[in-house]
């Protein structure tokens, strides 16, 4: 960010309309830089979020599951369990989801809710939306 | 607070192509029906009669009930009366006593909580085709 800076303010020195216009046309490309890089760091940025889901929302996404598919109190759910190998299908995953949408007060687009397979995958995403929302 | 969720109505849309486009529409609408519990909720005033999970149930069932249907354009129009039936229920073309009678479960009445023929009689299956068999 630094050094666009200065590159901008040593071409205004000579004619403005072509400082203007080579302004214009170097801020493209840099533009482009600076997105692949942050591109790049988003995703690594997403591995660490994955292992930083709080436990207090695993266990809250675990008692909301055990309740929509009634399971008894002491089945042992880890965060890895899938929601298929519990005994729920596609609707019942569907419902979950609008569940936890409902407790935690989020949206849920239905993109990310293609995706949900287990509770830690859950808990994520409801990380995710929880800090992305604005402070109401 | 996540955006109130209001009801679009959209006019009929074309026929799925296939399986998994009416898949989609089931979720679609399911999802959407669960957006509008909390406003059902207040116009009913539900609140202290039934949660909203069991009117999640209460919906999820009714789909289930028909979820071994397989032809697209059946799904097309169960979901064409479904979706019918959630606007009058927002719009408040209802009354208090249909909701309860029609989706809470327990208090309500008993028609609909069996599932649907199977088909698995083969008498009545003949039967419909002939007098001989």
């Amino acid at each position: 960010m630094a050094s666009l800076s200065t590159n901008s303010l040593s071409f205004r020195a000579p004619s403005i309309q072509s400082s203007r216009f080579s302004q214009v046309l170097r801020k493209p490309s840099s533009f482009q830089a600076i997105s692949f890089g942050s591109f790049q760091s988003l995703k690594s940025l997403r591995l660490q979020i994955s292992c930083a889901a709080k436990p207090e929302t695993v266990q809250k996404v675990s008692d909301i599951v055990k309740e929509q598919l009634a399971l008894s109190a002491d089945t042992a759910l880890t965060a890895e369990s899938k929601f298929s190998a519990l005994g729920a299908d596609s609707l019942d995953t569907v419902e979950i989801v609008m569940a936890l949408e409902e407790k935690f007060n989020i949206s849920v687009e239905e993109t990310d809710a293609q995706n949900i397979t287990t509770i830690q995958e859950a808990a994520d995403l409801i990380e995710d939306l929880v800090q992305k929302k604005p402070a109401a | 607070m996540a955006a109130p969720f209001t009801l679009r109505k959209i006019g009929v849309p074309p026929n799925s192509a296939n399986l998994t486009e009416a898949r989609r529409r089931v979720f679609d609408f399911f999802r959407a029906a669960c957006r509008s519990i909390p406003t059902v909720m207040d116009i009913y005033n539900l609140q202290d009669v039934v949660a909203p999970s069991q009117l999640r149930f209460a919906i999820s069932a009714q789909i289930r009930n028909n979820a071994h249907v397989t032809d697209p354009k059946v799904i097309d129009l169960l979901l064409f009366k479904g979706m019918e039936e959630l606007t009058d229920i927002v719009d408040h073309a209802k009354q208090r006593h249909h909701i309860i009678g029609q989706y809470v479960v327990g208090e309500g009445l008993v028609q609909n909580t069996g599932s649907k023929d199977q088909g698995k009689s083969d008498f009545l299956k003949n039967f419909y085709t002939s007098n001989y068999f």
